[in-house]
């Protein structure tokens, strides 16, 4: 300890000597890091796994069962709602559900100014596929329609002041409904679950109510919505149950390969027997993506988040090279020094460990710096690319791969001045 | 002073030469390509829109309660808030839509002429439901035909007339004037001037238009105001007071005017260009670090031989020039290669988004920013350098 604690005197005592070309050092490795850092946060946000353990058995079935003919169209991104029940009938999944988003107004009574909110439509399935975690109250019993609301725990603090608000009525546009359900503190990033029109990026819903009650009450769909015929769009309860009104997301929870593969071929069956009984003419197309790819799918990934990524790799670079130049005269400056050790009988090894000291303390000054320079990054980030902004945000395995990266960039500007100073000839470098 | 010794010298330090060298090809690799964003993105802001931009106001609405969101009271409350605002000074024409221009997508469909639909079928078309004073509100100009003046009621089934842009109505029925003619949603009764419809549509200037009531407003509609000049900021400051006086019962998500619609457009293109120009600079900084500190260890480095060199007779300047011509051999060697490395990091930009090639012009622009740079870099180091005596410099000897 206390030769360590020697070895980094001998380099506060060097940096000392020559403060500039070291704070320039230190300026420009934290300012590549700072840089590459803020655009990093976002890129691994984006693309982390909501439910690592779980992902890889959630799927999101499409076929091309539309009354029109289309040659090589990918299936529609939206079901309609009878392809939803048709591709619900099967038992293979261990779990399913249908679900789409609407807008509406809540409010305690009829007197109360509104409160905007996002309400997610969707069937009782859902809360399970999604491990979302319920804080009071139940989830519907089953898929019936019924007035019954389950609300996230932030509403029902927002509306009521508390969060045990099960068995309260609550106005949401102009009907009254019960809450049976109040949800755990609960934010799936990016929300995988709809991922259709860059969904993903958006917070979590407010509000949740049955599929069927959706439709019953004409609740259109704030995301995306297609007619392929001449459906009513303002009669979802009758038209909008039959015809080619697409709206709605359909997800299945498929646990083993051999339930993809019995889910992929009683798709192709479903499909072939609606084509042979005249339901759709185009030639079958089905599709079950995974949910981790779900936003590559859709074509749904952050090109600039992936553009500057690129850069902000490349400025890394440039200030690697950059530090590493100013590492190098500043060792060939000290040459004179470390030859000086090595003839006073200090071992290579030892001047290694004096590197080791040096890289510590530029890797700490490194960290602070780009921490604070990340920082800068992210809210600027936040300010350019608003739609982002629910990624900008660090945890510990992000920060753990900060400091790696940190370390190993200081590593690589030391490593080769100090190899040069430690490995040269000692006559020719005394004689310098 | 001759270029083989300054290569001589040069290869004297070849690590560090050699790391000089390939900063300079970075920096100038994301200069060029920065400088081609950001002018990609200026010309996206620039471009014709067939509109008055900045004079142009518009309010994006809803109304709170199930009722006032379907006729017969949606009918009164628009008519009430179109005479509201109407009444406002400096206000031209007002009228509903249940979509405003300059968007990226939005409600839209498919049209073909009625009598050769496999060969007319245009898809993803902006199809706007509006009041009649809508084509004053943008102030679109007639170019054939003539506007319908006034909504079909909302319990008739026969579809409103169209009204089709001009680019859209030459696709339609080339060589020929499409009023008159009938397509799959309606006959055309008029064809106006083009303007900036869906950046996600077949084509921007693609838009098809019928005054008509607006079936639903579950998505909210829009207000498009045309104001006086000198008078749009203070009808903007005054249009959620005076539509709420309306009716309370409405959310008004935001009054624009469409300059500040169009910027919105492309505010991810405007993000990037700006990261990339922040980036291009501190790049240069960066560079300049580097330059310096090269020069001025270098310079160092020399003191003994810039001292003979004087104590043989060489001016200051040649000293001077000497050291700066080292430092613009590399930045040439270094922006060559950075050409190269411009040119690799616009095909792989180009493949996560949309971006021009390289023109020959600007990396010459960004080579000259680059060495103008270079030598504000060196400028001081070489000049402590040459103000060294030659009997200082030469005392060691």
């Amino acid at each position: 300890m206390e030769q360590f604690l020697y070895y980094l005197k001998v380099s506060w005592v060097s940096i000392k000597r020559a403060p500039l070309p070291y704070a320039l050092t230190i300026f420009i490795l934290s300012l590549g890091l700072g840089v590459f850092f803020a655009n990093a946060t976002f890129y691994y946000q984006l693309n982390s796994d909501p439910l690592p353990h779980k992902s890889a058995k959630l799927f999101f079935p499409m076929t091309l069962m539309v009354p029109n003919e289309c040659s090589d169209c990918p299936p529609p991104r939206v079901l309609s709602y009878s392809n939803v029940q048709k591709l619900s009938q099967s038992d293979i999944p261990s779990a399913k559900a249908g679900m789409y988003s609407a807008d509406g107004y809540l409010r305690l009574d009829t007197k109360q100014a509104p409160t905007p909110v996002s309400i997610r439509i969707t069937q009782p399935d859902f809360f399970k596929m999604f491990e979302v975690p319920l804080l009071h109250g139940s989830i519907w019993a089953d898929d019936k329609a019924r007035l019954e609301l389950i609300l996230s725990k932030q509403t029902a603090v927002k509306m009521f002041g508390r969060s045990d608000v099960v068995g309260e009525k609550i106005l949401l546009d102009d009907r009254f409904y019960t809450v049976i359900g109040v949800l755990d503190d609960w934010q799936m990033l990016p929300r995988l679950y709809d991922a259709n029109n860059r969904g993903h990026l958006e917070d979590a819903d407010q509000v949740y109510m049955p599929l069927e009650t959706g439709y019953d009450f004409n609740y259109m769909s704030n995301r995306q919505s297609h007619t392929y015929d001449y459906t009513d769009y303002r009669q979802l309860a009758t038209q909008g149950r039959t015809g080619a009104l697409n709206q709605l997301q359909f997800w299945v929870q498929l646990d083993t390969d051999a339930q993809q593969q019995a889910y992929r071929q009683f798709m192709s069956n479903l499909v072939a027997d609606e084509k042979k009984a005249g339901r759709h003419p185009s030639t079958p197309n089905n599709q079950l993506i995974p949910m981790r790819t779900i936003v590559t799918y859709f074509g749904g990934e952050s090109a600039d988040i992936k553009a500057f990524a690129l850069v902000t790799l490349l400025f890394l670079g440039v200030c690697l090279f950059n530090a590493s130049h100013l590492s190098l005269n500043r060792y060939i400056s000290n040459q004179y020094e470390f030859s000086l050790r090595r003839a006073l009988g200090a071992s290579r090894g030892q001047l290694q460990q004096q590197m080791l000291a040096d890289v510590l303390l530029m890797a700490t000054f490194c960290c602070i710096g780009g921490l604070l320079i990340a920082w800068g990054g992210v809210t600027l980030l936040n300010f350019l690319w608003p739609a982002n902004s629910l990624f900008g945000r660090w945890d510990l395995t992000l920060l753990l791969l900060l400091l790696a990266i940190t370390f190993t960039m200081s590593y690589l500007v030391t490593l080769y001045p100090s190899l040069r100073a430690s490995f040269g000839g000692l006559n020719q470098q005394l004689k310098e | 002073m001759s270029l083989h010794l300054l290569i001589k010298s040069l290869l004297r330090r070849k690590v560090v030469t050699v790391l000089l060298l390939v900063q300079l090809a970075m920096t100038l690799a994301l200069l060029v390509n920065s400088l081609l964003l950001a002018m990609q993105t200026r010309d996206k802001l620039n471009e014709p829109t067939g509109l008055n931009l900045p004079q142009t106001l518009q309010v994006q609405l809803k109304p709170t309660t199930p009722d006032l969101r379907v006729y017969p009271l949606l009918g009164d409350l628009l008519e009430r808030q179109m005479a509201a605002v109407r009444a406002l000074p400096g206000v031209k024409a007002v009228a509903y839509a249940n979509q405003g221009p300059v968007r990226q997508g939005g409600n839209n469909g498919n049209l073909f002429d009625a009598d050769a639909q496999e060969r007319t079928n245009i898809p993803d078309i902006p199809q706007y439901m509006v009041s009649p004073d809508f084509f004053a509100a943008l102030d679109l100009n007639l170019v054939e035909g003539q506007l319908p003046v006034t909504p079909i009621a909302i319990d008739i089934k026969t579809p409103s007339p169209l009204v089709l842009t001009r680019s859209l109505a030459e696709k339609l029925f080339p060589g020929r004037s499409a009023v008159g003619l009938k397509t799959n949603r309606a006959p055309v009764a008029a064809v106006v001037e083009d303007f900036f419809g869906q950046s996600e549509a077949t084509k921007v200037t693609y838009n098809m238009i019928q005054v008509a009531p607006l079936y639903g407003v579950d998505w909210g509609y829009a207000l498009l105001i045309n104001t006086s000049a000198g008078n749009t900021e203070q009808i903007r400051q005054q249009l959620p007071e005076v539509l709420r006086k309306v009716d309370a019962n409405i959310e008004v998500f935001y009054v624009r005017t469409l300059e500040e619609q169009h910027q919105q457009l492309y505010r991810n293109e405007f993000g990037l260009a700006t990261l990339l120009g922040i980036l291009s600079g501190l790049m240069l900084l960066v560079a300049m670090v580097s330059s310096y500190s090269n020069a001025h260890f270098h310079a160092l480095k020399q003191q003994q031989e810039i001292g003979i060199k004087r104590a043989l007779g060489a001016s200051k300047q040649l000293i001077l020039l000497e050291l700066l011509s080292e430092n613009w051999l590399t930045t040439f060697v270094g922006a060559s290669l950075g050409v190269l490395c411009a040119l690799a990091l616009n095909k792989m930009l180009a493949t996560v988004i949309s971006l021009e090639a390289l023109n020959w012009w600007l990396p010459l622009l960004c080579s000259a920013v680059l060495l103008v740079c270079v030598t504000i870099a060196t400028w001081y180091p070489a000049r402590i350098a040459t103000s060294v005596s030659p009997a200082t410099a030469t005392k060691t000897l």
